[in-house]
C-alpha cells in the first residue's frame, strides 16, 4: 500500500508531437498516491497520448515527466521494466491476446515474472476474474466475450501483478450504464481496499465526478481546468462549463444553415 | 531547372528511404537477438512455431517438391536426349534441386503460407494495442513475438528444404524412369555420383539465410503496420502483408544469386 499525499507522478511543461502536429501543449500536473486522478476532455483532445507518455509508450522530452521524483526521459531498459512491473494498464478495447484464453491472458505476466507453481497461478487467475465479475469465463477466447466483458477481462489482466499504479483508458466507453457503474465501483474499491493509485482517462462526466479525487479537463492539447471535482464544477471558464453542461459548439448546433448549404450545393 | 532539382530530390529521397529502411530493419533484428537474454522462456513458443512453420507447410512443400522434380525430369530428359545423354538425368535433377530449387522454392512457399500469416497476426496485434500491452507487462515484444519465430524458422527451413529435395528426386525418377524409360540404375548412379557435401552445405546455408531474411522482413512489416502513418486500420495490415510477401520473395531471389556467386 502506498502512503497518501505522496507525489507519485509529476508532469511539468509536457509538449508532444505527431510529426509536425503538436498534440499536447505545456501540460503540468501532479498525481498523488492513493488517489484517483481523472483526465477528462473531448475526443481527440490528447488524453490517450498523455496516457502513452505516462506509461512510457511514447518517449517524453527531458524534464517533463517525473515518477517518484525521477526523470523518466533517461531511463534504461531495466528501469523501464521495473516501472512496468509496478503498473497495470487497461487499454481502451482490452487489448487481450486473441490466440489465448481469458485465463491464459491473465496468467501471462504471472508466468513470465514469477516462479509461482501453476496451481497457485490458476487460483490467482480465478480470484482476479471473480474480482471483475467474470468468474467461470477463464476458458473462453476473447472473441467469445462481449465488449464489456472484454474490458473487464483486460482489467483482470492489468491487476494480475497487483500493481501500485493502475492506468485506465476509457473504462466505461461503450458499456451500458449498469455495467459502467459496476466498473466505477470496482475502481473505487481498488483504491480503498488495496490503496492503489489510479489514473483514469475518460469523457464520461458522471463516471469522472463519481470516482475522481483530482482531475484535469483538456481541450485541444491544453489543460483548461485542474483541481478537485468541486473546484472544477465551480470554475467559470466558458469552455469548462460548455464541457460540463454537454453543450455542442455553435457551429455544430446550426443544423438549419448546414442543411440549406448542402441543398444549395446539390442544386448547383 | 526546377524539373531537374525535383528529379534529383525524388531520387535522393528514394535512396535515403532505402537506407533508413535498412537501418530500421537492422535495429529490429538486433533488438530481436537481444530478446534471448530476457524472459519468458522461449522453448514452448519455439515448438509452437516449428509446428506452424514446419508441420503445417509440409503438404505444400511435398506437393511443390514433387512437381518441381517431375518438371525437371521432363525438361532434363528432352534436353539431354538431344545429345544422347539421358543417363545424366539423375545428376541434373539432384544438383538443380539441392543447390537452387530446393532452398528457393521452399523459402517462397513458406513466405506465401506462413510468413504472410505471421505478418498479419503481428499487424493485428499492433493495431489492437496488444504489442503495447506486452511492453507494459515488461515482456519484450521482440523476444516474445519475433525471436521464437526466427528460432523455429532456423530449424524448420533446412528440414523442409531437405524434404523438398528428397520428394523432388523421386518426382524426377517417376517421370524420367517410369514414364520416359531412362535406366533406373543410371538415374540413381547419377544422383549418388554427382552429389557432394559442398552441394548439401550450400543448400543448408541458403535455407538458413532465407529463414533469417524472410522471418525478419515479415515480422518487421507486421510490427510496424500503420506506425509510420500513425493509423490503426485493417488497410494497414493488408498493406503490410502484401509488402512482406513481395519484399521477402524478391529478397530470397537476390540473396540466392549473391550466395551462389560467393559459394561456387
Amino acid at each position: 500500500m502506498t502512503e497518501p499525499d505522496r507525489e507519485l507522478i509529476r508532469v511539468r511543461g509536457l509538449n508532444s508531437f505527431y510529426g509536425r502536429k503538436q498534440v499536447l501543449r505545456d501540460l503540468s500536473f501532479s498525481v498523488e498516491a492513493n488517489r484517483i486522478f481523472v483526465i477528462m476532455g473531448m475526443s481527440g483532445c490528447g488524453k490517450s497520448t498523455l496516457l502513452k507518455h505516462l506509461v512510457g509508450l511514447k518517449p517524453s522530452p527531458p524534464g517533463s515527466i517525473y515518477i517518484e521524483g525521477k526523470d523518466i526521459s533517461g531511463w534504461n531498459h531495466a528501469q523501464w521494466n521495473n516501472y512496468w512491473l509496478r503498473i497495470g494498464i487497461l487499454f481502451q478495447n482490452g487489448a487481450l491476446f486473441n490466440s489465448m484464453t481469458v485465463a491464459q491472458n491473465i496468467a501471462l505476466p504471472l508466468m513470465v515474472h514469477t516462479n509461482l507453481p501453476k496451481e497457485i497461478i490458476e487460483i490467482m487467475v480465478e480470484m482476479k476474474l471473480h474480482m471483475v465479475g467474470l468468474s467461470g469465463t477463464g476458458a473462453l477466447m476473447p472473441s467469445q466475450l462481449s465488449g464489456g466483458m472484454r474490458k473487464r477481462a483486460g482489467l483482470a489482466r492489468a491487476l494480475s501483478m497487483d500493481p501500485e499504479i493502475l492506468f485506465v483508458d476509457e473504462p466505461s466507453s461503450g458499456l451500458d450504464p449498469i455495467t459502467a457503474a459496476g466498473l466505477d465501483e470496482l475502481l473505487l474499491s481498488l483504491k480503498e481496499t488495496f490503496g492503489m493509485t489510479l489514473v483514469v482517462v475518460t469523457h464520461e462526466l458522471e463516471s469522472a465526478f463519481r470516482i475522481g479525487d483530482q482531475m484535469v479537463v483538456m481541450d485541444q492539447g491544453r489543460i483548461i481546468a485542474y483541481g478537485t471535482p468541486e473546484e472544477i464544477r465551480q470554475m467559470n471558464d466558458p469552455r469548462v462549463q460548455q464541457f460540463l453542461s454537454r453543450r455542442p459548439d455553435e457551429e455544430h448546433r446550426d443544423y438549419d444553415s448546414y442543411i440549406s448549404r448542402l441543398c444549395k450545393v446539390k442544386r448547383r | 531547372m526546377k524539373r531537374l532539382t525535383d528529379t534529383f530530390g525524388f531520387v535522393g529521397r528514394w535512396i535515403l528511404g532505402i537506407f533508413v529502411g535498412l537501418g530500421r530493419i537492422g535495429i529490429f533484428f538486433l533488438s530481436t537477438l537481444r530478446g534471448i537474454a530476457y524472459p519468458p522462456s522461449k522453448t514452448g513458443l519455439v515448438i509452437k512455431q516449428i509446428y506452424f512453420i514446419g508441420h503445417k507447410s509440409m503438404f505444400v512443400i511435398i506437393f511443390t517438391g514433387a512437381f518441381s522434380g517431375m518438371v525437371l525430369g521432363l525438361q532434363g530428359y528432352y534436353a539431354l536426349s538431344k545429345f544422347g545423354s539421358e543417363g545424366f538425368l539423375g545428376s541434373g535433377v539432384i544438383l538443380s534441386l539441392v543447390r537452387e530449387l530446393g532452398p528457393v522454392f521452399t523459402a517462397l512457399m513458406v513466405v506465401g503460407r506462413a510468413c504472410s500469416a505471421m505478418c498479419a497476426e503481428i499487424g493485428i496485434m499492433r493495431i489492437d494495442e496488444q504489442i503495447d500491452a506486452l511492453r507494459c507487462m515488461a515482456i519484450d515484444p521482440h523476444g516474445y513475438l519475433v525471436l521464437p519465430r526466427l528460432m523455429a524458422a532456423l530449424i524448420a527451413f533446412p528440414l523442409l528444404t531437405h524434404v523438398f529435395d528428397v520428394v523432388g528426386v523421386w518426382g524426377g525418377y517417376a517421370v524420367g524412369v517410369k514414364l520416359l524409360g531412362v535406366n533406373p540404375g543410371a538415374y540413381w548412379d547419377g544422383v549418388y555420383r554427382s552429389l557432394e557435401w559442398q552441394d548439401i552445405w550450400m543448400g543448408i546455408v541458403k535455407s538458413l539465410v532465407f529463414a533469417v531474411l524472410t522471418i525478419t522482413i515479415s515480422t518487421y512489416k507486421g510490427y510496424y503496420a500503420g506506425v509510420d502513418r500513425g493509423s490503426r486500420g485493417a488497410e494497414d495490415v493488408s498493406e503490410a502483408t502484401t509488402s512482406a510477401v513481395v519484399t521477402s520473395s524478391v529478397t530470397v531471389l537476390v540473396a540466392d544469386y549473391i550466395i551462389t556467386s560467393i559459394m561456387l
